[in-house]
């Protein structure tokens, strides 16, 4: 059954309960989309995120009833104030928690969705990129008679950071401007020569309207001139992470698990790629390697375990590998870091302190921290570093950190899920930054200039020559380049990708 | 394993996951069991998270004397078979006051009997962490909550100490008296527990099955009379009612729904196409307003 049907045969489902679905009782959908809204409440968020619930999903019809029956009016319509569904979390906004982001679930026939929700006021920096760092794909709502805004281009630069890579332009109130597919093409282009900037491999727009439920669920009748999909139609053919996770083996070991004398697992979840049984796996931490002689789980061995399954390997040797450790193919290797070039979210409300004594935290990992260096700050409007010593709470801080010892790490735009850091104050335990590690060097003195660099025109013209400027082929220019470095870097060589081009070359100078 | 894991395999990785974040992080955790479905699903998911090894820590049940007696039995018997540490605590102070559910508030006695209780069980063992069933989806004041969820010295939530969590970096370094409340299940739904029980044929209290049972109505709800404490005032009387429960708690603070479904199947689809959320049924929060809000500052989750 399509979303657009469910809406419509809502009526008859309440008629007979339990008959129609029990067929698929234990239904199970077809995966998880994480999904941050992005706006303020001006470009109807709210409304947006209601009209979803509403059209999409399975609510309950009590809370379907509570919108009915309060009477409350969208502003100058005459149909139901869909923002109303998130009347109870915008209560809560009270509690003054610090990073504040609430989670709402919803089902549709194919997949489960979870709405992160972060609030748009001035703090948005740390809330939204705390919030994006889980998600799948991001809704950067505009409103159609305002377009691409200076915050538009720092909400989708936050994502970028994080490492999002499903971007969904969602141009309301198209009803506010007549319709209008000129406006339209319009903000399009400008969201397109915004989008080229960064690292994402889908990038749409869609044009709709929250209130009247235009391009939401329902194809518009309005806008006949678009021929793209509706926004839930999109939603659901957007891929999670885990299943974009590169083909990089890589694995987390979180802790030792032990059943008598003949079984020692080394359990984690497989953060990347996949290991089989007979798999050659080796620590880069202690250069320990083994094969893998079993995958254990409670519901059996398994031949295989790919991205997002947690299991336990058990080795044909019994190396000295504990937490901390992630273990990987043997000529694919995480760094053993002693230095980390990383970018930071300031989270905390108390400020970088060279003296304060932190931590590092990798994917399993705890690391004592020799000495950190605020390098720079990232301007989010313009992508241009500028020189700092110091940050705060919502700065992007560039940061070169040493560290006490060695620790697995990789390139964050290469391996995502293994190149996250925290920085935790010694002290309190608090988590002060979040953050990405762009490069990584095994050795205590990194030479500044001593990075190979593989440039995109290189790249380009020769590995690269069969692919196009699809997103798909973007993706797959990202992949190779992301393979190549890891190879040179298994290799000794220190190796940079030539970062996408500044963003002030072409842009329209008022976005 | 298929291709594509659908959505309760991910699920369930991701609350393994953090199983063995918490118990690679925490000096001394306990898994706070408070016997209902919630509590099975989080069982089994730790007994997967560790196997093939035992689960390395206690279950610790708060037992205010006012459950139902088929929780207790059922308790005790999953403790047993799975040769798990169970330890019960029990205000014995609240109980000595006379703290009840029926002639006192249900703010008193849950503050007494469950919150006060949780803590001095807590203080007693020296738990730094215990893991908790609560989930997001089930009222908005838990909508925010972390995954590890801190709690400064005297178990307080302090709004300003809750860290930020980004990806799947869970920070279990803890500040000089903090304790942690870890909530493997945080972004299950109750269709999913539903659901992942049918799937994993996992055995619940039978009070989640509908039976002919002595029951009362009182305020427009079906309490059941579950031992002689809880007596028909004036006006109204016992009946034998075919009934399930979709919570369970104290006796005398849960209500029942009428229903026919006596199998695992028919509760999943009765839950599934379910009209009402499932807190309707728990009365403590309709107590006051922001109850849970409340209950939360001063450390029942």
């Amino acid at each position: 059954m399509s979303v657009h049907a469910l809406h419509k045969h809502e009526s008859i489902e309440k008629a007979q309960p339990h008959l129609e679905v029990v067929p698929n009782l234990v239904r199970e959908l077809g995966g998880i989309t994480h999904l941050l809204t992005c706006g303020s409440v001006d470009d109807g968020k709210s409304t947006l995120i209601g009209r979803l619930l509403w059209d999409a999903s399975d609510l309950y019809e009590d809370q379907r009833e509570n919108v009915r029956r309060s009477g409350r009016k969208a502003a100058g319509t005459d149909l139901p104030d869909f923002s109303m569904l998130l009347d109870g979390l915008v209560a809560e906004r009270e509690q003054g928690i610090t990073i504040d982001i609430a989670w709402k679930y919803f089902d549709t026939d194919t997949r489960r969705f979870v709405i992160i929700d972060s609030p748009g006021h001035e703090q948005y920096t740390r809330n939204m990129a705390s919030g994006a760092s889980h998600a799948d794909v991001a809704i950067v709502l505009v409103d159609a008679r305002s377009g691409v805004k200076k915050q538009t281009k720092r909400h989708t630069a936050i994502l970028d950071l994080v490492g999002v890579k499903h971007v969904v332009l969602a141009v309301n109130k198209m009803d506010l401007v007549g319709w209008s597919e000129d406006v339209f093409r319009k903000i399009e282009a400008d969201f397109r020569t915004l989008c080229w900037k960064f690292n994402f491999w889908d990038a749409t727009a869609i044009p709709l309207s929250a209130v009247f439920g235009d391009n939401v669920s329902a194809a518009s009748e309005n806008m006949s001139w678009y021929s793209g999909p509706t926004l839930i139609q999109h939603l659901e053919k957007t891929p999670s992470r885990v299943s974009e996770a590169g083909s990089v083996f890589r694995f987390p070991v979180q802790t030792v698990l032990r059943d008598g004398l003949d079984f020692r697992g080394l359990a984690g979840t497989v953060t990347s790629g996949s290991v089989k049984v007979g798999d050659v796996v080796v620590d880069t931490l202690s250069n320990a390697s083994g094969k893998v002689i079993r995958i254990a789980t409670m519901d059996g061995d398994l031949e295989s375990a790919s991205a997002g399954q947690a299991v336990a390997l058990q080795l044909d040797v019994d190396i000295d590998v504990s937490r901390g450790a992630v273990l990987s193919a043997p000529e694919m290797r995480p760094v053993a870091a002693q230095t980390v070039e990383a970018r930071f979210v300031w989270l905390s409300e108390d400020e970088f302190s060279p003296t304060a004594g932190y931590l590092l935290r990798t994917s399993t990992d705890l690391v004592p921290i020799s000495n950190i260096e605020i390098k720079g700050l990232l301007d989010l409007e313009t992508m241009a570093s500028r020189p700092a010593r110091a940050c705060a709470a919502n700065d992007i801080a560039i940061a070169k950190i040493s560290l006490g010892r060695a620790a697995a790490i990789d390139v964050f735009t290469e391996t995502p899920e293994t190149g996250t850091l925290l920085l935790v104050d010694s002290i309190t335990g608090a988590t002060m930054a979040g953050g990405i590690a762009t490069s990584v060097n095994s050795k205590a003195e990194q030479p500044v200039d001593g990075h190979f660099v593989l440039k995109r025109d290189m790249l380009a013209n020769g590995l690269n020559r069969d692919l196009s400027m699809s997103s798909k082929d973007r993706e797959e220019f990202m992949r190779r380049a992301n393979e190549v470095a890891i190879i040179l870097r298994s290799a000794g060589v220190s190796v940079a990708i030539e970062p996408p081009p500044p963003l002030d070359d072409g842009m329209d100078p008022g976005l | 394993m298929t291709a594509s894991p659908s959505h309760l395999d991910l699920l369930e990785s991701e609350s393994i996951h953090i199983f063995r974040e918490a118990a690679a992080q925490f000096r001394k955790p306990v898994l706070m069991y408070s016997i209902g479905k919630d509590s099975t699903v989080l069982l089994h998911l730790a007994r997967k998270a560790f196997f093939p090894q035992p689960v390395p820590f206690p279950l610790l049940h708060v037992d205010t004397k006012w459950k139902f007696k088929d929780m207790i039995a059922f308790r005790d018997r999953t403790a047993r078979e799975l040769g798990l540490e169970l330890i019960v605590h029990t205000n014995e102070d609240g109980i000595k006051r006379g703290i009840n559910p029926i002639d006192h508030a249900p703010s008193i006695h849950t503050d007494v009997l469950k919150t006060q209780a949780l803590k001095q069980a807590l203080d007693k063992y020296g738990f730094d962490a215990a893991f908790g069933g609560a989930r997001r989806d089930e009222e908005a004041s838990r909508a925010k909550e972390r995954v590890f969820s801190f709690r400064a010295s005297g178990h307080r939530w302090d709004p300003r100490k809750q860290r930020p969590e980004m990806w799947h970096l869970l920070n279990g370094r803890l500040g000089t008296g903090e304790t942690v409340r870890v909530f493997p299940m945080s972004n299950w739904t109750e269709k999913d527990v539903w659901r992942y029980i049918l799937r994993e044929k996992l055995e619940v209290v039978p009070l989640y099955y509908a039976a002919e049972r002595p029951t009362i109505v009182r305020n427009g709800q079906i309490l059941m009379q579950d031992d002689e404490r809880l007596q028909p005032r004036e006006g109204e009387k016992v009946e034998m009612r075919k009934i399930r429960f979709r919570t369970l708690g104290d006796y005398p603070l849960t209500a029942a729904v009428e229903s026919d479904a006596e199998t695992i199947e028919a509760v999943v689809a009765e839950t599934i196409n379910a009209q009402t959320s499932e807190r309707q049924g728990r009365l403590i929060d309709h107590d006051q307003a922001g109850a849970m809000e409340k209950k939360k500052q001063e450390g029942y989750f």
